[in-house]
């Protein structure tokens, strides 16, 4: 009987050693798109490039994205091809949806054997994790050239593919003697910020979620450390009405201060409807005092005249006396749908916007936007000397164009985590819908 | 020897059947019905399906798949969760409390100023009526958002709202309050304004072809005159009121510009911000919209049934006692109304067009110091989007590849629309007027008519989910969806023009082309369409300008840069004022010229539209 028992048990044990193998080597079946997603990973962008102007000679390319400067990165794009193949052309359509409609299109698109898109360049980290990654919807592709860039194996790497980092900074008017230097000041009592409304523009309120990570949350106590007594009084009414909010969504121990920012600050920001008009309001000498949280690129486009001027602005994280965050940063992500009609053309197109200082040139012109691959952000550095550009602008100098740059702005910025950002929606998320705007 | 019998009875009553069937084929106006009673059904019914399913459907990402735990599928959890969560009332009960309460009060609003304008253009002697009624319906049709943002433009300051100074605070120190400047009270104003054109078209038809005799009657019997008002005059607009309401109602629910730019939570714009993360719960607020602008239908029609008839047009009185003014009086009612007008029609011209020429958005330098260096012609003029000239990487408006295109889109689109809808929606009025007691024609006329009562804003979502999210036939972006939805919205437009001209015709007018044998299409091309071409033209140009200026209705269903509207909405969200204000600029005086090309040749005009 003993026998019998451990014979079966042996059994059931070599059974299971070869059912938990089976599992280990077991790999999901690939999907055609990402077949050549694969082999594309290990291409040069030149070898990328003459099997788009195989696959795309003489048809349509269908992209869809946030920004609209796709449109102006693909004749670029053809061109770079007609420098390969002479006779090559290909027709294009750029579409922008509103109103996050990007992601209905692609869902909808999705279901089909081949799609209309044969790319997406999108931002939003939570909604791509939630709606789209873990869809199936979307497939990441990674450069080899980028990834050569960035010190890292294209088949290893596991985030999503940036092509540029936005911020959107805290700026502030300086026309008066009021200073903001540190970052609690914005959400000090009687203050309203100018702000792009975090239910129409979604990645604002992605910046609320990563708050509450440790490494924000850390950042934030820092600087709360260093206030005044006076200035701390106010903050700790907030901090401690948060207190069991923080403990019950399992933040870390100074989780309590990023919802405590997070309070104030949706009880108090002036919601605008996108970041031009909050610019042109704060270049303006009427604004005295007044601060807004907004993309840094829109300062370029101000004209002087008698009661606007760009020097009548401060970036507050530029001075030297400056504590804690000083904005935020979103991505751009590029991905192949994985219906592609068109992948080898949109890996191509991919790369090219990645890996060449004139694919990244529709953004690199902006200061504001930092490309993904250190290469081509020096290369764009050195074209267009945007740390310099304010000393040498027409009218100028204006020092608050003077862009510091990735590099120096990485760790003054709350970046986008599209993983965590999913994993908070509806704790943090729904909590932030809870809070009582500001309206006047 | 029976069943032979039998066997002749069933042929000859199958005889019969079909040959009631040929001639019930044979009348013109019954295949109309039947067609467009089906077509009519499918197009209004088929979206309210797909937005219902909608709301039971599993979305991933969203809080039903959070619910329920489930990536598909369907549930009631959108439901629940909208009706009984924490956030019922920032989702639900506020926009749709805001949202009933600029609606009821943008009736009152257009039917006290339209009412009235109304009674002094065609009641009393008031001076320059001729340009008043022609600058009366401005505001409708100027886009919707116009006086919005004339509003914004004017009252914000940065002392109250925190923004760049308007016009009052910038030159004349003038602030004015937060509830002047947002909210509920400017949107009661600008949609009460923009429809009261709806109002001084409905009441003034009226008040126009009112018999005097029965006011005169009761002011021979010593009647007071409150009580002319209250008992004769009153009752007797009341179907016109009733009408107003209808209109006015539906369609300041469904408005998304106004409530956006001027800071008001309302279903609408609630939809759009809920629908990343609650897409489910989104389209229960379209529901919502559709099932109150249905149910004010069914409200109204209620009230027809049950209310006295009056009879307006006699026939034997075309005279109307005039109010007499005064001497002074008359020019002085005038010169409010002219200056009134200036402001609602005239002022946001001139605003639009000096704002394309301003450096910055808002930047009033040049009012202050008269210096015109404080004035550029970028927006316009500049020809290369390489070097930086604050236009976001945009060329001029001249040169501007994106703003043409819309333009030609916007033209096509308008052009399509309104000959689909005007086509159809005479087709319905000939058809419904030849079988006015028959149920189905009713039926049919009802069905065309339910679109115009459901929000714009809830009849783009319906289609977007229908013909823009679907797997096998996906329209996103075609002019096709744009010109089926503007067909199926604006066909009440034609089908009430219609209707109305042709009740006026007398049957005896077709039966004697009849007799001698005139095909039908003849029959309406050389006699029906010529005799009423007017108000038939009308219907055709209602489609055409409200297309024109459309945001709520195409604004899911296209990207920006498609037509007009999306890339105004666009470039003004994006910062680009000088932009939005000049292709404005460039639709209303485009939209003016076809109108008065179109009354110049045809006679048709804006106000013989709904009127009738």
């Amino acid at each position: 009987m003993k026998k019998l028992l451990a014979f079966t048990l042996a059994c059931l044990m070599v059974v299971s050693c070869f059912a938990l193998a089976a599992c280990g080597k077991k790999e999901t079946k690939l999907s055609a798109t990402q077949e050549i997603i694969k082999q594309a990973q290990t291409m040069t962008l030149e070898e990328l490039a003459r099997k788009a102007i195989e696959e795309s000679n003489g048809k349509t390319f269908y992209g869809v994205g946030n920004s609209s400067r796709g449109k102006s990165a693909l004749p670029l794009f053809i061109e770079y091809l007609q420098t390969i193949d002479s006779s090559y052309n290909m027709t294009y359509e750029w579409q922008q949806p509103k109103n996050n409609k990007i992601f209905d299109q692609l869902t909808a698109d999705s279901k089909k054997t081949t799609g209309t898109f044969a790319m997406t360049l999108i931002q939003d980290g939570n909604q791509i994790e939630s709606k789209m990654v873990q869809t199936g919807i979307l497939d990441t592709f990674i450069p080899k050239d980028w990834a050569d860039a960035n010190g890292v194996k294209a088949e290893d790497y596991n985030g999503y593919l940036a092509l540029q980092t936005l911020n959107k900074i805290f700026m502030y008017n300086s026309t008066g003697s009021k200073t903001y230097t540190n970052c609690w000041d914005f959400v000090a009592e009687g203050e309203h910020g100018l702000f792009m409304d975090i239910d129409s523009e979604l990645v604002g309120k992605n910046f609320l979620y990563m708050l509450t990570k440790d490494e924000y949350a850390n950042q934030l106590k820092a600087a709360y450390d260093v206030l005044s007594a006076e200035k701390k009084a106010y903050i700790d009414t907030a901090v401690k009405a948060v207190e069991g909010d923080a403990k019950d969504f399992g933040l870390g121990a100074n989780g309590k201060y990023a919802l405590a920012w997070i309070k104030l600050w949706v009880e108090s920001y002036n919601a605008q409807s996108d970041d031009g008009p909050i610019c042109n309001t704060l270049v303006k000498d009427s604004a005295t005092d007044q601060f807004g949280l907004l993309v840094y690129s829109k300062l370029r486009s101000v004209s002087e005249t008698e009661e606007t001027s760009k020097n009548n602005v401060k970036v507050a994280a530029y001075q030297d006396d400056y504590k804690g965050i000083g904005g935020y940063g979103y991505c751009h992500y590029l991905f192949v749908t994985d219906n592609s009609p068109l992948p080898w053309t949109a890996c191509a197109f991919i790369a090219y916007m990645t890996c060449t200082v004139d694919g990244f040139s529709a953004w690199g012109k902006d200061i504001g936007g930092y490309s993904s691959n250190p290469t081509v952000a020096a290369g764009t550095e050195e074209k267009y000397h945007h740390s310099t550009g304010g000393d040498t602008a027409e009218g100028g100098p204006f020092p608050a164009l003077n862009d510091k740059g990735f590099t120096w702005w990485k760790d003054r910025l709350v970046i986008e985590d599209p993983e965590y950002c999913a994993s908070v929606a509806f704790t943090v998320g729904s909590w932030i819908e809870l809070l009582t705007k500001y309206t006047g | 020897m029976t069943n032979q019998l039998n066997a002749t009875k069933r042929a000859s009553s199958f005889r019969i059947g079909r040959n009631k069937l040929f001639t019930f084929l044979s009348q013109p106006y019954n295949v109309i019905l039947i067609v467009l009673g089906v077509v009519c059904t499918i197009t209004t019914v088929a979206p309210i399906v797909a937005i219902i399913e909608d709301t039971l459907k599993i979305h991933p990402g969203t809080i039903d798949q959070y619910l329920t735990g489930k990536t598909e599928g369907f549930s009631f959890a959108n439901y629940i969760d909208l009706f009984t969560s924490k956030l019922a009332k920032t989702n639900l009960w506020e926009p749709l409390g805001n949202t009933l309460i600029i609606s009821f009060f943008a009736c009152v609003t257009a039917i006290l100023v339209g009412g009235l304008f109304a009674f002094l253009v065609t009641r009393t002697n008031m001076k320059f009526k001729k340009y008043l009624s022609s600058i009366f319906i401005f505001p409708y049709i100027m886009p919707q958002w116009t006086l919005a943002l004339v509003w914004r433009n004017l009252f914000n300051s940065n002392a109250v709202t925190g923004t760049s100074d308007g016009l009052l605070a910038s030159l004349f120190g003038i602030r004015m309050p937060l509830w002047w400047c947002q909210g509920i009270f400017p949107c009661i104003i600008v949609l009460g304004l923009h429809y009261s054109a709806f109002a001084y078209i409905l009441i003034g038809g009226i008040f126009r072809n009112m018999d005097a005799n029965l006011e005169e009657a009761a002011t021979i019997l010593n009647t007071p005159k409150w009580r002319i008002v209250t008992r004769i005059t009153l009752p007797m607009v009341k179907p016109a009121i009733l009408s107003t309401v209808l209109l006015v109602f539906g369609s300041s629910m469904g408005s998304y510009p106004v409530p956006h730019y001027l800071k008001l939570s309302t279903l609408s714009t609630r939809y759009l911000e809920m629908n990343d993360k609650y897409a489910g719960e989104a389209s229960i607020l379209a529901v919502i919209m559709i099932v109150i602008g249905v149910a004010i239908m069914i409200i109204n029609q209620q009230s027809l049934k049950s209310r006295k008839n009056y009879t307006t047009v006699t026939g034997k009185s075309g005279q109307i006692s005039k109010i007499n003014l005064g001497k002074v009086g008359k020019y002085a009612v005038a010169i409010i109304l002219i200056f009134t007008t200036f402001m609602t029609s005239i002022y946001p011209l001139i605003s639009f067009a000096f704002e394309t020429f301003l450096p910055n958005p808002g930047d009033y330098s040049f009012l202050r110091t008269w210096n015109p260096s404080n004035l550029t012609l970028k927006w316009w003029i500049t020809n290369e989007n390489v070097t930086e000239n604050g236009l976001y990487g945009q060329m001029g408006m001249l040169f501007n590849k994106t703003i043409w295109t819309a333009y030609g889109g916007t033209i096509f689109l308008s052009i399509m629309c309104a000959l689909f809808a005007g086509t159809i929606g005479t087709l319905i009025g000939y058809a419904v007027s030849k079988k006015r007691r028959n149920r189905f024609a009713n039926y049919v006329n009802n069905i065309a008519f339910l679109p115009y009562l459901m929000p714009s804003v809830a009849v783009g979502i319906a289609y977007f989910i229908l013909l823009a999210t679907n797997d096998h036939f996906n329209l996103y972006n075609t002019y096709a969806l744009l010109i089926i939805v503007g067909t199926v919205k604006y066909i009440p437009f034609a089908s009430r023009a219609s209707l109305n001209s042709m009740l006026q015709l007398s049957g005896e007018i077709e039966e004697s082309a009849l007799i001698q044998n005139v095909p039908w299409f003849k029959r309406m091309f050389r006699i029906i369409i010529p005799i009423q071409k007017s108000s038939i033209l009308s219907g055709f140009l209602l489609p055409f300008i409200t297309c024109m200026r459309e945001l709520s209705l195409f604004m899911l269903l296209c990207v920006q840069g498609f037509i007009m509207s999306t890339t105004m909405d666009y470039f003004d969200e994006m910062g680009l004022a000088a932009f939005s204000s000049g292709m404005n600029l460039m639709l209303i005086v485009t939209i003016l010229i076809f109108n008065g090309i179109i009354n110049k040749i045809t006679g048709a005009s804006l106000d013989k539209g709904i009127g009738g």
